[in-house]
């Protein structure tokens, strides 16, 4: 055979041409080209009708206003509800990850019950049978006043009608967190037996003087403190953010003045003198709004000199007589309290020296000063039964003194059978409070615990009974709105979806578990379901709810109404000192809040995960900041690891070097370091929590701890 | 046992050393075949490459083993273009290397997709601007010439070519090789060029960004210009090693020589035209960006000035010297010296052009970002380098790759 | 068709950095509204998903006269010199295309075999590589949008200004017998979530639009204008060492001295 060159140019060419037109090489490209475009493994979201709901954020307490996107019958997407009082079409990053909460894996599915530590599924009806069961034995031994309950807020008819079945049931045991709310209420007398809260009509402030508030931070309603931080950049209105490190607020400001930590309270005694001395303030309005001037004035002129003020405090006195002759001269000047997100209460000296300078200039119940405001109390239910069971166990004193629940850990270590049955409601306790470690070892004690939480959060976790709520996008609720709005609002959410799982609404487990143990107690339950009590309870409001998911409460204050605030002496350290040794612990841990992070009892979904900087969190590491020259003495490196001491726990850390916060302080992200929720969530970081414990406020026993002395060891 | 296989008048080892020196190197190629289906089955985030990342070890890789393998087309076009008919003795070997280099690059860009599936995407939807569109399609047309160009290689195996469809067909492709090569050498030379292009277009990178001529940036015509010069240093590199391994002599000093020192004047006259480039780019081009040379070379922990000096100097005037004198390219020391220099030059370049520009930050808000290869990066980047061993090591001893061998080590008849 | 009758659109964004607060609801916005995936660890920022991403700059000094800004990240969507992005110009399979009607720089996910290139070419980061399959727990994926494929491993993806959002509301103005959109009708997911009203969004040479003003403000700035990018971002700061942060600057020169294709 011999193969020429036009015999082998044409085999060639052959060859090729023939592969080329059979279907086979086109066949296979397409099929390649299909498959690789659709994975089965990646899905494939089904088309449907979009159709757009109202509704309202429960996810903190702002109260915002959101539009939910179905398609179908699915949640895609929530967005901020447009002309909504509270946020105007604007939504944070825990709203809009609010489908993962719903759809996500953290979701309690089914009642739940611990057994030896693992958690078993069980009927509505096994665990409402054995719950009442529970409650019929312990009011038969007459131990009623064992039963507790933990709500996440005091307001709205969920919490009330907790509130209201210890009550039936005859335990005065009922507790939430505190707040900043009760710090204003103690600082005032009350005309009557109630309670003031404060409302800002920020918006139309001129001249905003912070102590540490998280303005951008998430203090208050956060969306509504953004869009108030808004007006005030074009209506000229200036910030002033007192604050020991560079927050985002601070960054926002028109000046930051980095006091030093836990000075606060000096610092705006120090402005008072300003004030006084000058003659800037308004002495009709002082009389009329509040008990105790004279003495006050005298003690201040006497020890907060601007010169002493700024030794304490690192704030020099020019800026400090500066800041107090603008505040006195400015229309409509505003001081705010509340650090970062505002979560724990002031002590009532810091609470009352700030909120003084209101009093001061006389912008109490004016426009663009602070509102005293009477406790929104709307719900109208009938009076409620009681037998004598129930009368004696009210009788008995409160488990926590004071209905202060972080006394609650420590009085069950003290007397082990004091509660024998603990409810939780859209609270998580086993996380927020300080001194965490304790709370879960007294939480453990309590021989049975019930929660009702959507989410396996820790206290879920802990429990011996989970009765899961309807996720807030399944449920009727009222959602009431204080948050430091110039009016209260009353907010309502709808189911959105039908419940995806075995969940059931905890006011109708309530009312069941009520009406099932029948006499007083049932008679004080008379609805048939939990809607109808929330019909029954929300009277007049129900149809403006029904249709527009937002009421607001107005209330244009008579004279006699007037809560009267009481100008505080100070004495020579008006500051919450530090636990532990200054000799060994010299340095100040203060938590940083970031509305990147959610630090209540909700944790933060995945999306919000993703949005934190690597300077807050890299792998599970939580990442503390600290000025160059802290880490110079310390021997620290940018990015090294460090043991961080405090008198409660200790703690691995990675180090950050910031140019945004003084010598000798540790700024450390608050919202880290849960153990349940999904693994998106858990085991990240450390609880802020745990590094700090309770220190009570002399005057009003709330824990006002802002911070903690630590030390800090290269690892 | 294969001795029916191995070209007539040469000797070669024991089948059995052959097969334990394969297998050695067999466990690495086994090793990265391994990491390579990894990344294949897994995806990239088995490498260390992230979003500041997208180009990393591998096509640094893919540059420098196509710059190295830049002797083939240049010995190509030398001999059937400029016709040194010398250099017909290296010119088989020069081919190999050329074969190696481009099939591995072409086996790294497949795995340094994302969705190797839709690899061909890229010839069904060519966007005709990008410079990586012009490298692919040059890139498989000279691996196919150069398949070519290697076939008739493998049909003068002895027995082989004792068959008379192979013996006419590798007789008919030699006549038209001529033809190829200048194909290849033609193709070679754009996508050389328009691998030099690839980093040399983006005008959002001012480290890489290059003006130039027409549609093609100075970093076009360096690369072209570079592979010329720096590959046949390569061949001559492997040429020695060979040697030293095989302990005979493969190809006359005068082949090699004359290759040194075509290398040496295009090492040389390519330094000069990096040196210009380099100072107009620091003096006009990054200045108008608002920036200055020692914005690339400061303020990191890895690429300082030296880098500069190790590419151009250590790597470019020093071995261009040493092939320039004729007392250089005799000396078996600075021989050695200047073809290990000059190879390692032009990594240091492609390392630069693809690396530096990545890692340097451009926002002047962001930092630095650095890097090192995973161990699945590295794998697949030494996959190619056993591949090449073990096909040098059957092409040599079964094909006459040398054709001076036998010349040169006559075999003692007993 | 109708297209024929469409003005010239060219769609950009103008943020103003005063207001923005670093809140981050635009990023979550933007991965809710397009299905962006997530992974258990999300803190190597280098492999992290984020088409809107928020850079938090300083000033610099040290304390207490340490500033810092906020600047959401989004794609710049270049116009570069007449529609030569700097990606676009080199993607090799045409998976990323500048549009000529919306100014709007397009990725094709199906087309995008994931050479990367692009990424190269970007310098504001602004595009991201799928590394992993996206995987969503069981039930999240009830939560996807079916306006935005899920993309898949190996394939580049980035900022689309929200184009499904355009599509749909061009669709709706068609069934209307409109050929144009209204300022208000095609707004991005990051536009509409952002509680400080930073990001205003629309048509940059429509002279009745917010936009088409705002840019002429003297805080504007666009980052790295001296690349030639000519990106349809434009960000206002009253602050000149943020200004100045937006590009590079040799000493002697002034902030803003580049403003080119304005």
């Amino acid at each position: 055979m011999k193969i020429d060159r036009r015999c082998f140019l044409s085999l060639g060419i052959g060859a090729t041409a023939g592969t080329a037109l059979s279907p086979l090489p086109w066949k296979l490209m397409d099929d390649i080209s299909i498959w690789s475009q659709n994975w089965p493994w990646t899905p494939v979201p089904p088309d449907g009708e979009i159709s757009y709901t109202d509704s309202t954020c429960t996810l903190c307490p702002g109260g915002c206003g959101i539009t939910v996107r179905k398609i179908d019958n699915r949640v895609v997407k929530i967005e901020g509800r447009k002309n909504h009082p509270v946020n105007n079409g604007g939504i944070c990053v825990l709203g809009l990850s609010g489908p993962q909460l719903l759809y996500g894996p953290t979701r309690v599915q089914s009642p739940m019950k611990n057994v030896n530590g693992t958690f078993q599924k069980i009927t509505w009806n096994q665990a409402l049978s054995e719950i009442t069961e529970k409650l019929l034995t312990i009011r038969a031994e007459g131990r009623s006043h064992t039963v507790a309950g933990i709500a996440g807020s005091s307001r709205g008819t969920v919490p009330a009608l907790l509130q209201r079945f210890l009550t039936a049931y005859g335990s005065p045991n009922f507790y939430c967190q505190s707040s900043i709310e009760d710090s204003f209420s103690l600082s005032h007398i009350q005309p009557q037996n109630n309670k003031t809260i404060p409302g800002f009509d920020l918006e139309n402030a001129d001249y905003v003087l912070s102590f540490g508030t998280g303005i951008m931070d998430g203090w208050g309603s956060p969306l509504r403190m953004i869009q108030a931080g808004n007006a005030w950049k074009t209506g000229k209105t200036k910030l002033i953010q007192v604050e020991p490190r560079l927050s985002d607020t601070a960054a926002k400001s028109d000046e930051w003045l980095p006091s030093k930590p836990g000075t606060e309270a000096i610092l705006a005694l120090g402005i008072a003198h300003v004030i006084l001395l000058e003659s800037l303030y308004d002495q009709t309005a002082i009389n009329y709004h509040s008990e105790g001037f004279s003495t006050w004035r005298t003690a201040v002129l006497a020890h907060y000199h601007p010169d002493k003020v700024a030794e304490i405090t690192g704030i020099d006195s020019r800026t400090i007589i500066t800041v107090g002759r603008e505040f006195g001269h400015a229309e409509r000047p505003v001081a705010i309290f509340g650090r970062g997100k505002g979560n724990t209460p002031l002590s009532l000296t810091e609470m009352s020296a700030v909120h003084a300078l209101n009093v001061l200039v006389g912008n109490v119940n004016k426009t663009g000063g602070v509102f005293t405001l009477p406790e929104p109390n709307y719900i109208s239910w009938p009076e409620i039964s009681l037998d004598t069971k129930a009368e004696t166990g009210l009788q008995t004193k409160q488990i926590a003194e004071g209905g202060l629940l972080h006394r609650l850990p420590s009085a069950i270590k003290e007397a082990e059978d004091s509660v024998t049955l603990l409810f939780v409601a859209d609270a998580n306790p086993c996380y927020t409070l300080t001194d965490t470690k304790e709370v879960i070892r007294a939480f453990k004690k309590i021989p049975f615990k019930v929660s009702f939480s959507s989410y396996m959060d820790e206290t879920a976790t802990l429990s011996d009974l989970i009765l899961p709520n309807h996720s807030y996008l399944e449920r009727y609720e009222d959602v009431p709105v204080t948050s430091g709005l110039r009016n209260p609002l009353i907010g309502f959410t709808k189911p959105i979806v039908n419940p995806l799982f075995q969940t059931k609404h905890t006011g109708d487990v309530i009312i069941s578990i009520a009406r099932a143990m029948k006499g007083s107690i049932g008679s004080s339950f008379p609805w048939e379901n939990y809607l109808q009590c929330l019909k029954n309870g929300l009277g007049q409001h129900w149809n403006p709810l029904i249709n527009n998911d937002v009421v607001e409460i107005k209330y244009v204050p008579e004279f006699e109404d007037i809560p009267r605030f009481a100008f505080q002496i100070p004495n020579d350290k008006p500051q919450v000192l530090l636990e532990g040794n200054e000799n060994n612990m010299n340095l100040t841990l203060i938590p940083s809040d970031s509305l990147r992070l959610s630090s209540g009892y909700i944790g933060a979904p995945p999306f919000m995960m993703k949005t934190l900087p690597d300077t807050i969190l890299t792998d599970n590491n939580t990442i503390i900041q600290i000025h160059p020259k802290t880490a110079e003495k310390l021997g620290l490196r940018q990015g090294c690891y460090a043991i961080l001491k405090t008198p409660k726990d200790e703690k691995k850390v990675k180090i950050h070097l910031s140019q945004g916060i003084g010598e000798d302080i540790i700024s450390f992200p608050r919202g880290l370091g849960h153990t349940a929720y999904d693994r998106y969530l858990a085991g990240k970081g450390i609880n802020f929590n745990e590094l700090i414990g309770p220190v009570e406020d002399t005057f009003s026993g709330l824990d006002v701890a802002w911070g903690i002395r630590a030390s800090l060891i290269k690892a | 046992m294969d001795s029916a296989f191995i070209p007539e008048g040469v000797k070669r080892c024991p089948f059995s050393q052959f097969l334990a020196g394969l297998g050695v190197v067999g466990v690495v190629l086994a090793w990265g075949i391994y990491a390579m289906l990894l990344c294949w089955l897994k995806g990239l985030n088995q490498t260390n490459m992230n979003d500041s990342y997208g180009f990393a070890l591998w096509i640094w890789a893919d540059l420098a083993i196509i710059a190295l393998g830049g002797g083939a087309f240049f010995s190509g076009f030398l001999k059937y273009i400029v016709g040194k008919d010398e250099l017909k003795n290296i010119i088989n070997f020069a081919v190999l290397i050329g074969f190696i280099c481009y099939s591995s690059a072409l086996l790294i860009l497949a795995i340094d997709i994302g969705q190797p599936l839709r690899g061909w995407f890229i010839f069904w939807h060519a966007n005709v601007h990008s410079m990586l569109t012009e490298v692919a399609f040059c890139l498989s047309c000279y691996f196919g010439v150069l398949t070519i160009e290697y076939i008739p290689l493998i049909l003068e195996n002895r027995k082989i070519d004792k068959i008379p469809f192979f013996h006419n067909l590798s007789h008919n492709m030699h006549e038209i090789m001529a033809v190829f090569a200048s194909t290849g050498a033609f193709l070679s030379c754009f996508h050389q060029g328009s691998l030099g292009g690839v980093a040399g277009v983006l005008f959002g990178r001012p480290f890489a960004y290059r003006e130039g001529l027409l549609v093609w940036p100075w970093t076009f015509f360096l690369f072209t210009w570079s592979a010329a010069a720096y590959g046949p240093c390569f061949t001559i590199f492997l040429t020695r090693l060979l040697e030293k391994i095989t302990g005979k002599k493969l190809v006359k000093d005068n082949v090699i020589d004359l290759l040194a020192k075509i290398s040496g004047w295009m090492i040389f006259t390519y330094i000069i035209a990096k040196i210009i480039d380099t100072w107009y780019w620091a003096a006009v081009t990054v200045h108008s960006k608002g920036q200055t040379l020692m914005d690339f070379y400061d303020d990191n922990m890895f690429y300082g000035l030296w880098i500069l000096v190790a590419e151009i100097v250590v790597g470019g005037i020093f071995p261009a010297l040493i092939l320039l004198t004729k007392k250089g390219r005799n000396s078996e020391a600075l021989l050695w010296t200047a073809v290990i220099l000059a190879c390692l030059g032009v990594c240091i370049n492609r390392w630069v052009m693809v690396l530096q520009v990545m890692a340097a930050p451009v926002l002047p808000f962001e930092d630095w970002a650095l890097y090192y290869p995973s161990w699945q990066e590295v794998a697949t980047t030494i996959l190619p380098v056993a591949y090449g061993i073990i096909l040098v090591m059957i092409s040599y001893r079964y094909l006459p790759i040398f054709p001076q061998e036998k010349e040169l080590n006559p075999i003692e008849s007993y | 068709m109708t297209q024929e009758y469409r003005k010239e659109k060219k769609y950009g964004m103008v943020i103003d950095l005063d207001k923005c607060t670093g809140c981050g609801a635009c990023m979550v916005a933007c991965m809710a509204e397009n299905n962006v995936p997530f992974r258990d660890n999300e803190t190597d920022k280098l492999k992290s998903i984020t088409w809107m991403r928020v850079y938090q700059l300083n000033n610099g000094k040290s304390y207490p006269n340490e500033e810092i800004c906020y600047l959401p990240r989004p794609c710049m969507h270049c116009e570069g010199h007449n529609g030569h992005s700097p990606c676009v110009t080199v993607c090799p399979a045409i998976a990323t295309d500048y549009d000529r009607e919306t100014g709007i720089v397009s990725q094709i996910i199906t087309r995008c075999f994931g050479c990367r290139y692009c990424m190269g070419a970007c310098p504001y980061h602004a595009r991201y590589f799928n590394w992993w399959d996206p995987v969503w727990p069981d039930g999240m994926e009830k939560s996807l949008s079916p306006n935005v494929s899920p993309r898949m491993r190996g394939v580049v993806e980035k900022c689309t200004f929200c184009f499904h959002r355009y599509q749909l509301a061009y669709e709706k103005a068609a069934s209307e017998g409109r050929r144009e959109l209204r300022e208000n009708e095609y707004q991005p997911s990051c536009t509409q979530a952002c509680p400080a009203g930073a990001i205003t969004f629309g048509d940059l040479i429509n002279k009745n639009q917010a936009v088409y003003k705002m840019k002429k403000d003297p805080r504007a700035f666009r980052l790295l204008e001296r690349l030639g990018t000519n990106p349809k971002i434009y960000y206002l700061s009253s602050r000149e060492w943020v200004r100045r942060a937006g590009d590079n600057y040799h000493p002697d020169e002034e902030t803003g001295i580049v403003k080119n294709h304005r």
